[in-house]
C-alpha cells in the first residue's frame, strides 16, 4: 500500500463514523424539517402516502397570521429572555468575576464560585418542579410569604406569568456567564495590571481600561449564547408552567413541541416554527464567525 | 498583590454581595431538602419555610421502593456513560484526522460539525422523531443512544481538533520514520496526548445528557427506558400536591449530580468556559 493511499484510508477510518452519525443525526433533520414545513404532512408514513402534497408557504403565513398570535406571544418571550440574559446575568456574572478574578475578598473565592454555579448542572425539570411548588398554587412558598405581610392574602394568577419564569431563568444562569467572564479575566497578563497599579492607576480605571476592553469580544459572543441559550430554553418553563396560563409563558421550542406531541397533531405549523428556530440559527452562526473575525486577536 | 489599598467599605459590600449571591443561590436548594423531610400533612399545615421538627424518613422509603428509582437511575447511568465514551472516541478520532490529515475536504466537513454547535434539537426535533419511529428504534435505549452521540459530536469535534492542532508535527513525523502508520500514531500517540481535553468533553456531555429531557422522554414510552429527569417530570404530574413525597424524589435526583459536581466542579467549570468562549 502507498503511503498516499494508507493517509486516505486512515482518514476515512478515522472520520467516517463521526460523520455518519453527525449527518444522520443532525444535518438530515435540519434539511428535512424544512422540507416538511413546506408539505401538509401530519403524522402517518411519510414516503408513497398520497395524502402529502406540497403547500408551499402556507403553514408559514397560516403561523404569521392566525388570530390567537401564539407565535408573537412566543418570539416575544424568547427576546424577555434574551433580555435578562443581556440586562441582567451578563452584567451580574461580569461583577462576580471581576470580584473573584481580582481577589477583592481574600477566602473563600472557589466556595464562592463552587455555589454560585451549582444550580447550571441541575437538570432543568427539578428546578422547573421545584420552583413550580415555591411560587405557584395555595401551599406555596410565595404565599407564605405573603400571608406574613397580609393574613388574608389570597392565591390568584399572577398577571404577569413570565415574571417567574424569568426570575428563576436569571437565578439559575448567572454563574454561567460568571465561569465564561472569570476564565477570561484569569488570561489577562497579570504584569500588565501590575504595571498599571505601579504608574499609580486605581481600582477603577484598570476595570475600565484594561479588563472591559480585554473582554469587548467576550461579552459580544456572551450575548450572542444568550439568544442561542434562549432559543433551547425548554425543560425548565415545562416543567415550571408547561407554558401556561393559556399559552402566555410558551417560547418557540416549547410552541413547537405542544404543537406537535400534546392534543391533536399540527405536524405543518411545528415545522415551521422550527424553520424559523433554524433561521434564527444561521443567522447566529454568521454573527458569529463574523464577530469572530473582528475580536479574533482579542479573544486568542 | 494585596497591598492595594481597598477602603474598608468597599470591602464589606463586596462581601456582602457574595455572599448574599451564594446564600440566594443555594437556599432553594436547601430548603427542599430539609421539606422533603416533612410529610405532605406537616408540609401543608405549618410554617413552609420552618425545619421539619420531626424529622420523618417515611418518603424516602416510598420514593425508593414504590417509585423504582433504582431503574430510571440505571438508565441515566446508560445514556450517560455510552454517549460519553461513543462523543469521546469518534471525536478524538475525527478532530486528529481533521486538524493533521487534512484533505481537500476537511474545511467543508469540518465546517459542518461547527455550524452544529449553535443549533438547536428542538428545531430538528420532529424528524428526528419520525426517523427514530421509521427505523423500529421507538422505544429503545438505541433510538435515544444514536441522537444522543450525534448532538454531542459539534461540541467533541471542535474541542479535539483545536486541541490535536497544538500537537507538533515533529512529532507525528519521528512515528511515522519509526514506522508507526497513522492509525497506530492516534492510538498510541495522540490519543493518550489528548486526554486533558478527552477529560473536558467527558464533563460537558456527561453533564449534559445527565440532563437531557426532552429527547429520551419523546422517544420512550413507559417507565422501561426512561430516565431520572422523565421520572421528575411524571411524578411532578402524578404526585400534584402530595408535597413530601414529590420533594423527596426531586431530593434524591438531585444527589447523583450533586456528588458529580462535587467531584469534578474545578474540570466542569474549566470545560463549560472552554467550550463557551469560541463555540
Amino acid at each position: 500500500m502507498t503511503i498516499k493511499g494508507e493517509k486516505r484510508l486512515s482518514y476515512a477510518a478515522l472520520v467516517l463514523p463521526a460523520v455518519i452519525i453527525y449527518l444522520t443525526v443532525v444535518a438530515f433533520p435540519t434539511v428535512f424539517s424544512v422540507l416538511l414545513s413546506l408539505t401538509n404532512y401530519n403524522g402517518g408514513r411519510i414516503f408513497g402516502n398520497p395524502n402529502i402534497s406540497f403547500v408551499g408557504l402556507k403553514s408559514y403565513i397560516w403561523m404569521f397570521t392566525e388570530p390567537s398570535g401564539n407565535f408573537y406571544t412566543s418570539l416575544a418571550n424568547n427576546l424577555l429572555i434574551v433580555c435578562v440574559s443581556v440586562f441582567g446575568q451578563i452584567p451580574l456574572g461580569f461583577m462576580l468575576a471581576y470580584i473573584l478574578s481580582r481577589k477583592l475578598i481574600k477566602r473563600g473565592n472557589s466556595l464562592f464560585q463552587t455555589m454560585i454555579y451549582l444550580p447550571n448542572v441541575i437538570s432543568p425539570i427539578i428546578i422547573g418542579v421545584l420552583f413550580n411548588a415555591i411560587i405557584y398554587g395555595r401551599n406555596s412558598v410565595l404565599m407564605e410569604i405573603r400571608r406574613l405581610f397580609n393574613p388574608a392574602a389570597v392565591f390568584t394568577i399572577n398577571t404577569n406569568p413570565m415574571a417567574p419564569v424569568l426570575i428563576v431563568i436569571l437565578w439559575m444562569f448567572t454563574g454561567f456567564y460568571m465561569i465564561i467572564f472569570l476564565a477570561n479575566m484569569q488570561r489577562i497578563d497579570p504584569a500588565v495590571i501590575e504595571a498599571a497599579r505601579i504608574d499609580g492607576a486605581k481600582e477603577g480605571r484598570i476595570l475600565l481600561h484594561i479588563i472591559l476592553p480585554a473582554l469587548s469580544g467576550v461579552i459580544v459572543t456572551s450575548a450572542i449564547l444568550a439568544i442561542s441559550g434562549s432559543l433551547k430554553t425548554f425543560d425548565l418553563i415545562y416543567a415550571m408552567t408547561s407554558g401556561g396560563p393559556a399559552g402566555q409563558t410558551r417560547v418557540l421550542s416549547l410552541y413547537m413541541y405542544l404543537s406537535a406531541f400534546q392534543g391533536a397533531p399540527n405536524y405543518p405549523l411545528a415545522n415551521a416554527i422550527s424553520t424559523v428556530m433554524v433561521l434564527i440559527s444561521v443567522v447566529l452562526i454568521v454573527i458569529t464567525r463574523w464577530v469572530g473575525g473582528i475580536f479574533a486577536e482579542k479573544v486568542d | 498583590m494585596d497591598n492595594r489599598n481597598i477602603s474598608v467599605v468597599t470591602k464589606v459590600v463586596v462581601y456582602v454581595v457574595m455572599i448574599a449571591f451564594t446564600v440566594l443561590t443555594v437556599y432553594p436548594i436547601f430548603w427542599l431538602v430539609l421539606q422533603s423531610f416533612k410529610t405532605s400533612q406537616v408540609y401543608m399545615t405549618t410554617n413552609k419555610l420552618s425545619f421539619p421538627v420531626n424529622w420523618y424518613v417515611g418518603n424516602y422509603k416510598f420514593v425508593w421502593n414504590q417509585v423504582g428509582f433504582s431503574n430510571f437511575f440505571m438508565n441515566s447511568v446508560i445514556y450517560s456513560v455510552v454517549t460519553v465514551a461513543a462523543v469521546v472516541a469518534l471525536a478524538n478520532m475525527a478532530g486528529f484526522a481533521f486538524a493533521k490529515l487534512r484533505f481537500k475536504i476537511t474545511k467543508l466537513l469540518h465546517g459542518l460539525f461547527i455550524v452544529g454547535i449553535l443549533l438547536t434539537l428542538q428545531s430538528i426535533l420532529i424528524p428526528l422523531f419520525l426517523m427514530v419511529n421509521a427505523a423500529g428504534l421507538y422505544n429503545t435505549r438505541l433510538g435515544v443512544l444514536i441522537p444522543y452521540i450525534g448532538l454531542g459530536l459539534p461540541m467533541g469535534v471542535y474541542l479535539c481538533a483545536d486541541f490535536a492542532k497544538s500537537i507538533h508535527d515533529e512529532l507525528l513525523e519521528s512515528a511515522r520514520i519509526d514506522g508507526a502508520r497513522y492509525l497506530r500514531t492516534f492510538v498510541s500517540i495522540v490519543f493518550p496526548m489528548c486526554a486533558p481535553v478527552s477529560v473536558t468533553l467527558a464533563i460537558i456531555t456527561f453533564t449534559g445528557t445527565w440532563n437531557e429531557f426532552i429527547l429520551m422522554n419523546l422517544m420512550t414510552a413507559g417507565d422501561k427506558y426512561k430516565a431520572i429527569p422523565a421520572a421528575v417530570g411524571r411524578f411532578a404530574g402524578a404526585l400534584g400536591s402530595d408535597y413530601g413525597k414529590l420533594f423527596t424524589s426531586l431530593t434524591v435526583a438531585l444527589i447523583p449530580i450533586l456528588i458529580f459536581y462535587a467531584l469534578f466542579r474545578n474540570q466542569i467549570t474549566k470545560g463549560v468556559a472552554a467550550g463557551a468562549v469560541k463555540g
